[in-house]
């Protein structure tokens, strides 16, 4: 079984690239050679914005104006300044990412729309900055730009060009291709199948996602660097518009799903341009101007709408459909036996185990008062969700939250953890106040949760959603991700934590399964197992027992148990009643928002107000009548 | 002051053109969130449309009508076969997709009526002049016909049934299906009323901003800066921002520097953005996960 | 959902298929007489190149280019081409892109091995060209008007007048009618950079100060910023400077907003669209033109009247519309090359030797004198004073003293 994604074919990917394209200009005419050369300087480009697109699932129309800006800086550098060209680029490439650097800090905390719009914006702007400037030179910007020069020996013609591209490529995809694989590339994976779950496993989006936008940039200004030189001119243009639509179509046309389709596209996309502007005419005589945008926005829809993976997932269908060797997509995932019951959780330590798990050095002692919430309130227009709820959590204690439909116990969750801000009132996690900040602060302070709609990341299998769970617990940043090497010890550690902590819950036998293919109940485990990754010692748990089989159930409730043993502090919300009051040391009630009730489940069976509180909800609620059956004494029948 | 009020008046008949193409982006995103970047294009068509009815002997008015209906047209065709096949739209799809019908009819744009920008026949009126501002009838045409629709768009939405189950869409699909619209059909009148209020733009402008193939990019994008500064989600606000970035323009443009005028609404995007991103003019919407 | 159903995977392909098969259908445009033959040998076909704005932003220049270089192709080789050897030529289009001009250059001198290489329409593909015909030492002859085109080049060369040369006729006009004052209304693209500059520079012996610059974008629409502010600094006239339909509206604007002082358009005005779209209110304004638009009216002494007229005469026969300015521009590029070809052969610096000192060369924008610092060759002659009558132009100073 295979775990971890084998590297052994991307470096056979590798090899066959720079081979194909080594020999690219030995076997093409001279025409295909220099539409060559800028396939490549484009590719370089798209391949940032694949990684912004296709992992930082965020849009950019402007990655022209990062091209401009590396244009123009290596253009005045090597031209005014008489800089030579490698130092010239470092700076070039560095004020690229510090465009984007300043423009994510004000975009990227918003919805996606805003960075797609304030990039364009961007474009515009630097348009006008170049054209109004006698610094940039006006419209005629800054010419006389000569070809690179390395021991003596000048770049000029296109294959030789062509040649110095091929090494820059190749690095430039390495690089992208090993954080899309790294910890980072995890993370931002994950953000895109749920943005609120990776943030409470403590990823910060918005870093990340700066993170990857100056990256972007900074290829771009790459790009530009070399463009700059090939073509001897910089302009207003090269921040144009249509460029950056081009940029987006080789990026998706290659496919979002992997930074090698930035190269392909590349080369078809300026295939295409110039087929379009040849055959457009001849179709339509008298057609001048831009006319291959035609071409450009047809392919932009239709490969959206039929091609969504673009070209990368038209090679997947194709190796599947040939059987050859493809990629994971395309092998017979490890189902779980359909007749053999598939292992509870905890089956491997045997079901009467009750040590303890988990334990951690410098964990508040059991019995402190962990998480405190004060005064907490939620009204969404005019209706009050939670209102005034001041409650206490305490180390090494399991405290149930319960109450009926509509009481408020998921905003509580969701206010506590930071997914939503609350209308006044306080929380206060291990001393430090977190209302109002986002959840990956709230995990920051060893504190994590699980949802009561689930929040897998369908893209990952059900180890890489654990491996998330792990991202508090490692270090290896985008620069280190990028280098590979220093990460990769990391990378075992990650994939060995995360696979003791899926044996935990049961599910070692699907560890390999794609998240989305698993039965309900058991995606339950798997965000529990990603959420104890994080060796959190407040863990939230929305309704975990909802969907699991009497057998699994049961092992949940001993092996949080074992974790209550441990010194965690879990808070569950749950509807089976009977369970809960079994398990719980202490029970909240909410109703109506309100705190209704809170003490030991003996005092809360026979609590009045909380009687009161079932029976009087809507009466065709089943799971309220069976509460109360079940707090009564009765044996719950309703429920499958 | 002369000055001030000749420079304040041409900015707010440019502003009530970008409010028309801001309500567009409005009617759409509060619907299903998508932002249409080929709002523009809806109306740099609908000019084109009218100034090609009008030489081949149409009367003004029904060349006006034609345009307006044939970019309704457009819109719901575009929702049906580029929006609504899309299962899973996410922001980034719905950039794309509408990026690319931006692009797609931009070129058809310049495949048929070429390259050149024109004007279409002025609306009937006389130009004057009041306290030493000179006032073009067709200015005050572009100001009549924005308040109208504005009214109409205000009355639509804050007093119609259908108008409000377009507004409850967004925040919650199954109030609006109370109401007896299907999603669908909400995403259709959308694009609907996009198409149309973009249209009116186009042809109310054309006479004196005139019309070309490339028009449209700079008109959406000032157009959805309007809406921004609404916060995205108030038609109020998107009016209103558009006034107010017509008019920013025009005194930027008279008292600062003329070539600067581009770039005054993506400076106030960011600076926006980065201040207040719920909108200037809107009601703060949370701008969270 | 996750296994690929086979309607799914026909539909990749087809899209696959479709998208392969526009792109295999790329390749260079290349017309012209026979093939076969390199450059610089001395027999077969002589071959020029030329890079035009046929697509794109410059289309409006580059189409009636490449009309009249096709017609004067057939027409030198009708007539038994260059020594007896046949004129080849070569169309590239650019698109209008600076990275396309470079690309077409560089394939037409190094595949093609043209002799010779015209082009680009605008300053900005012309620029990108410049390095090409430098490090491969193939005169170039630039059809743009930008004098950085030519600036401090041992190979390139241009038909299009400097815009000192039209400034320097606008200063005259100025000082002849005593306005000291002007108010600048320019484009903010390439047509308009450095005029303030250049204006200030040569109106400073006459007394004639710029009071005001104000820009517009070449697609901009609404003028009652600039003009408004024009109308502030109260100058005894206005230049506007740009192409249409922008310098239309501008002059709309101008006479919408009554203001009253002279207006002088550029150059750039030469066509119909601008009579067209600026209506009545253009009666009135001065500008320095090129003699093609008002051959007409031109005293029979004329020393240009005979070619420009001959030119018309032919272009409407065979394309059934008058030649535009940039037409014109081709024309003089082409016959240049011919000439240089005809008396210097094919040997790159005799060619560019022979354009160097090429004097009294009568094309349609002017008389070209060029010299080794002059690689523009054209001087204020080139230009008459030219005014609009109800709509239509109307020649106002022939300009030949």
């Amino acid at each position: 079984m295979r775990l971890l994604p084998s590297r052994r074919s991307d470096v056979v990917g590798f090899v066959v690239l720079a081979v194909l394209l080594a020999v690219f200009p030995l076997m093409a005419p001279l025409s295909w050679v220099n539409v060559g050369v800028y396939a490549l300087i484009y590719a370089i480009a798209a391949i940032g914005l694949t990684l912004l697109m296709g992992l930082a699932g965020q849009v950019s129309l402007g990655q022209a104006s990062f091209f401009a800006i590396g244009a123009y800086t290596q253009g005045i550098l090597v031209t005014r300044y008489g800089w030579s060209g490698i130092p010239s680029a470092v700076v070039a490439v560095l004020l690229a990412s510090l465009a984007a650097f300043v423009l994510g800090l004000a975009l990227l905390r918003l919805r996606g729309h805003y960075l797609a719009l304030g990039t364009l914006g961007l474009g515009i702007i630097i348009t006008v900055f170049a054209t109004e400037s006698d610094f940039t030179g006006g419209t005629s910007g800054i010419f006389g730009i000569p070809k690179p020069e390395f021991n003596g020996r000048t770049y000029d013609e296109p294959a030789e060009f062509f040649w110095l591209l091929i090494p820059v490529v190749v690095v430039a995809l390495l690089v992208a291709r090993n954080i899309v694989t790294s910890r980072v590339g995890r993370a931002l994976g994950a953000v895109n199948d749920s943005e609120v779950a990776a943030e409470t496993l403590g990823v910060d989006t918005f870093r990340l996602r700066l993170q990857v936008f100056t990256l972007s940039a900074a290829y771009a200004g790459l790009a530009g660097v070399f463009f700059a030189h090939w073509l001897a001119v910089v302009n207003p243009n090269a921040a144009n518009f249509p460029l950056s639509v081009k940029f987006l179509l080789i990026s998706v046309l290659g496919g979002l799903g992997t930074v090698w389709g930035a190269v392909v596209g590349g080369f078809l996309v300026e295939f295409l341009d110039e087929g379009m502007k040849t055959l457009i005419p001849q179709l339509i005589p008298g057609a001048t101007g831009e006319v291959q945008l035609l071409g450009f926005g047809i392919v932009l829809v239709l490969v959206i709408i039929l091609l969504p993976g673009g070209l990368h997932q038209a090679w997947l269908t194709l190796s599947g459909a040939l059987g050859g060797r493809g990629r994971p997509a395309a092998e017979p995932p490890p189902r779980p036996a359909a007749d053999g019951a598939p292992s509870p959780p905890g089956a491997a330590t045997g079901p009467t185990d009750e040590s303890p798990l988990f334990v951690r050095d410098g964990r508040p002692e059991p019995g402190s008062t962990l998480l405190e919430v004060r005064g907490l309130t939620k009204r969404f227009g005019g209706v009050v969700a939670v209102d005034d709820v001041d409650l206490d959590v305490r180390a090494g204690e399991i405290l149930a939250l319960i109450g009926p439909n509509g009481a408020g116990k998921t905003t509580c969750f969701n206010m506590v953890s930071g997914v939503l801000t609350p209308t006044s009132g306080s929380v206060t996690l291990d001393g430090h106040r977190i209302e109002g900040k986002k959840p990956h602060v709230f995990a920051r302070s060893r504190a994590t949760r699980t949802f009561q709609n689930l929040q897998g990341f369908g893209s990952a299998t059900v180890l890489g959603n654990v491996m998330v769970g792990r991202h508090l617990r490692s270090r290896s940043g985008m620069l280190r991700g990028a280098l590979l090497a220093p990460a990769r010890r990391e990378e075992r550690q990650i994939a060995q934590a995360a696979l003791d902590t899926v044996e935990l819950v049961g599910l070692r036998d699907e560890a390999a399964v794609p998240a989305a293919d698993l039965p309900f109940g058991r995606q339950r485990l798997m965000e529990v197992a990603r959420a104890l990754a994080l060796e959190p010692d407040l863990l939230l748990l929305d309704e975990p027992m909802a969907g699991l089989s009497a057998d699994e159930r049961r092992a949940l409730a001993q092996l949080l148990r074992r974790l209550r043993a441990g010194g965690m502090a879990i808070v569950l919300v749950e509807h089976d009643v009977e369970a809960v009051l079994a398990l719980a040391d202490r029970v909240a009630v909410l109703d109506d928002g309100r705190l209704i009730a809170l003490g030991s489940p003996d005092e809360i069976r026979a609590d009045p107000a909380v009687i009161a509180a079932y029976l009087g909800v809507d009466e065709h609620d089943t799971e309220a009548e069976d509460a109360v059956r079940q707090m009564s004494g009765e044996s719950g029948g309703g429920r499958a | 002051m002369t000055d001030f009020l000749q420079l304040a008046f041409s900015g707010l008949t440019v502003g009530a053109v970008y409010a028309l193409v801001a309500v567009g982006f409005v009617a759409i995103f509060t619907v299903s969130e998508v932002i249409n970047l080929a709002q523009g294009e809806f109306a740099a068509l609908s000019g084109l449309v009218a100034i090609s009815a009008v030489a081949s002997g149409l009367p003004l008015v029904a060349a006006l009508a034609l345009a307006v209906v044939s970019v309704g047209i457009v819109a719901v065709l575009m929702e049906r076969l580029t929006i609504a096949p899309v299962k899973r739209m996410t922001t980034l799809t719905s950039i794309i997709l509408t990026l690319g019908v931006s692009t797609a009819l931009k070129a058809l744009m310049l495949l048929v009526w070429g390259p050149n920008s024109r004007g279409l026949t002025p609306f009937p009126g006389q130009d004057f002049t009041v306290l030493g501002v000179s006032i073009r009838a067709q200015e005050l045409w572009i100001l009549g016909i924005t308040a109208v629709v504005a009214v109409a768009l205000i009355w639509f939405y804050e007093r119609t049934g259908w108008g409000k189950a377009l507004k409850a869409c967004a925040e919650q699909p199954t109030a609006a299906r109370l109401v007896g619209i299907s999603l669908a059909r909400a995403s259709m009148l959308s694009f609907l009323i996009a198409g149309v209020t973009g249209a009116v733009a186009g042809v109310a402008a054309s006479p004196i901003y005139f019309s070309s193939w490339e028009a449209g990019l700079a008109m959406g994008l000032k157009g959805f800066v309007a809406a921004a500064l609404g916060g995205l989600v108030s038609i109020r606000g998107a009016l209103l921002g558009g006034l107010s970035l017509g008019v920013l323009e025009s005194l930027v443009a008279g008292y600062v520097d003329t070539g600067l005028r581009d770039a005054v609404a993506f400076v106030v995007l960011i600076i926006l953005l980065v201040v207040r991103p719920g909108g200037v003019f809107g009601r703060h919407a949370e701008a969270r996960v | 959902m996750r296994t690929p159903s086979t309607r799914r995977r026909v539909r990749s392909w087809a899209a696959l298929l479709a998208a392969s098969a526009l792109a295999l259908a790329g390749c260079a445009e290349n017309e012209g007489g026979g093939g076969g033959g390199g450059g610089g040998d001395e027999s077969g076909p002589i071959k020029i190149g030329a890079v035009l704005d046929i697509t794109g932003a410059g289309a409006s220049l580059g189409v009636p280019e490449r009309q009249t270089l096709r017609m004067l192709a057939q027409q030198v080789n009708a007539d038994g081409g260059i020594d007896g050897r046949q004129v080849e030529l070569i169309i590239e289009d650019n698109q209008s892109t600076e990275d396309a001009a470079a690309q077409a250059a560089t394939e037409l001198i190094t595949e093609e091995q043209v002799d010779i290489l015209l082009g680009a329409s605008r300053t900005g593909p012309s620029l990108a060209m410049r390095p090409i015909a430098e490090s491969n030492q193939i005169p170039m002859i630039s059809l743009a008007a930008n004098a950085a085109i030519v600036e401090g080049s041992e190979w390139v060369f241009k038909t299009a007048q400097n815009d000192e040369v039209v400034l320097q006729n606008i200063v005259d006009l100025a000082s002849q009618r005593g306005w000291k004052n002007l108010a600048l209304v320019r484009d903010a693209s390439a047509f308009g950079e450095g005029v303030q500059e250049t204006l200030t520079a040569l109106g400073e012996s006459a007394g004639i100060q710029v009071t005001t610059t104000q820009k517009f974008a070449p697609d901009g629409s609404d003028f009652t910023a600039q003009m408004v502010n024009v109308r502030e600094a109260n100058p005894d006239a206005t230049l506007i400077w740009g192409i249409p339909p922008a310098v239309a509206l501008a002059q709309k604007a101008y006479t919408q907003l009554s203001l009253n002082a002279p207006v002088i358009q550029s150059h750039g005005i030469g066509n119909q669209v601008f009579l067209e779209t600026a209506g009545a209110s253009a009666n009135g304004l001065l500008a320095p033109l090129g003699r093609l638009l008002v051959a007409d009216q031109l005293p029979a002494d004329d020393p240009q009247k005979e070619v420009i007229e001959q030119f018309i005469a032919d272009y409407q026969a065979e394309y059934n519309e008058s030649p535009s300015t940039f037409a014109g521009h081709a024309y003089d590029g082409f016959q240049i090359a011919v000439q240089a070809l005809r008396e210097a052969g094919t040997d790159p610096e005799a060619l560019r030797d022979y354009v160097e000192n090429l004097e009294g060369f009568v094309g349609i924008s002017g008389v070209f004198n060029f010299s080794p610092d002059n690689h523009s060759g054209l001087d204020k002659t080139a230009l008459a004073i030219v005014t609009v009558e109800n709509g239509d132009w109307k020649l106002v100073d022939n300009n030949r003293d």
